[in-house]
């Protein structure tokens, strides 16, 4: 197992990097948008009634931003739980820890995947 | 002398023939308000205390040896002002290091890691003296420059909470040095040392803590070069990927 996860560690730390990319700076503004702009009325709600939402979110690349927004963030947050679990003297329960966690954050993966296919 | 004030320094002793584990020892002593923590410490050996060990040498933050940890902070003790602390100090040797007596910690380990990222210029086929000099044009320089002002006072791995669980670690120091030299224009080792970054133990080891840098007392930013590192090693693995290495 041991062996297994630093073979893959390239590819999980792209995954954590793109993961805070997409938390740091889109969810921010998702958050900003949804949660400030539009309750105080900044942007109309109208900019996000559902027909206009969803013909966004159904466009190809519209899927693919959703499947970043969802699936991304999970990597870096398994990948950080990983480190703050080794951080605090859990270098020993790594081969359980890591696979549970890359396991919950590849399954969210395939769930968000099916979720945007079926949109 | 007339502004001289008293100040207790709470050292830690440590003499492996006579302790089991280490204890403190206090001193009370009168101190000038130029004085680096340094100073009360040479102080202490030349006039209070001569069994006291410790080491230092250039006394101007550049030979590294004098690292202590200072309130439980890593820090260059020839660097810090007594006067940017109150009238009690508590001084260490450096932490996730093996004693070996009193304030001096066992290095070699530390060697060893410097001398695994093969810290220096691999070329391909050696230079002929006629065919002239290696030249390297400033902004060449400048991309790895501040990753080799390094001093290996080793505070960065004392202040490393990846250091202080892994022991083995590759750790700050001896990355950044790695990196320095897979970034230098005239050397050619990038793969080999991109492969010794990708095995157990050394850059994805990091957790990220940035404590390395904060301690740094020569703004090395061993932080960044260790991400940096990390960014070579993943594009060298995905690049081997699509074309296929030469043989060894
Ligand atoms: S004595 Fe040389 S760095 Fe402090």
């Amino acid at each position: 197992m041991k062996d297994l996860l630093l073979r893959l560690e390239p590819v999980i730390w792209v995954l954590f990097g793109a993961g805070i990319l997409v938390g740091t700076m889109l969810i921010t503004g998702w958050i900003l948008i949804v949660g400030l702009a539009v309750p105080t009325g900044l942007v109309s709600a109208d900019a996000l009634a559902f027909g206009r939402a969803y013909g966004l979110a159904s466009h190809f690349v519209g899927r693919l931003v959703l499947l970043g927004l969802i699936a991304l963030p999970m990597w870096k947050g398994a990948h950080h739980m990983r480190h703050l679990s080794i951080d605090h003297g859990g270098a020993e329960r790594d081969a359980v820890v890591a696979p549970i966690l890359y396991g919950i954050a590849t399954i969210g993966s395939i769930a968000a995947i099916v979720a945007v296919a079926r949109l | 002398m007339s502004d001289a004030k008293t100040m207790k320094l709470v050292i830690t002793r440590f003499d492996p023939d006579v302790d089991a584990v280490p204890r403190t020892q206090e001193y009370e002593i009168p101190v000038q308000p130029d004085w680096k923590v340094l100073d009360a410490v040479n102080f202490i050996k030349d006039e209070v205390d001569g069994t006291l060990s410790h080491r230092w040498s250039c006394r101007m933050a550049v030979c590294g040896s004098c690292g202590m940890m200072v309130n439980g902070e890593p820090k260059l003790t020839c660097k810090v002002a007594l006067s940017d602390y109150g009238d009690e100090l508590l001084i260490e040797p450096l932490a996730n290091f093996p004693v070996v007596r009193d304030l001096v910690v066992e290095m070699e380990g530390f060697m060893d890691k410097f001398k695994s990222v093969k810290p220096w210029i691999i070329t391909a086929k050696e230079m002929a003296a006629e065919e002239g000099t290696n030249r390297q044009s400033p902004a060449e320089l400048e991309v790895f420059k501040q990753f080799s002002m390094c001093i290996n006072c080793m505070l960065c791995y004392s202040a490393c909470p990846v250091v202080a669980n892994e022991p083995e670690f590759l750790g700050p120091a001896a990355i950044a040095l790695g990196h320095r030299y897979n970034m230098d224009s005239r050397d050619e080792g990038q793969a080999e040392r991109n492969e010794i970054f990708r095995g157990e133990g050394t850059v994805f080891s990091c957790s990220y803590a940035n404590e390395c840098s904060e301690v740094c007392p020569k703004n090395v930013d061993p932080a960044a070069a260790v991400n940096q590192a990390k960014l070579n090693a993943v594009i060298d693995w995905a690049t081997g990927l699509v074309i296929p290495r030469k043989g060894p």
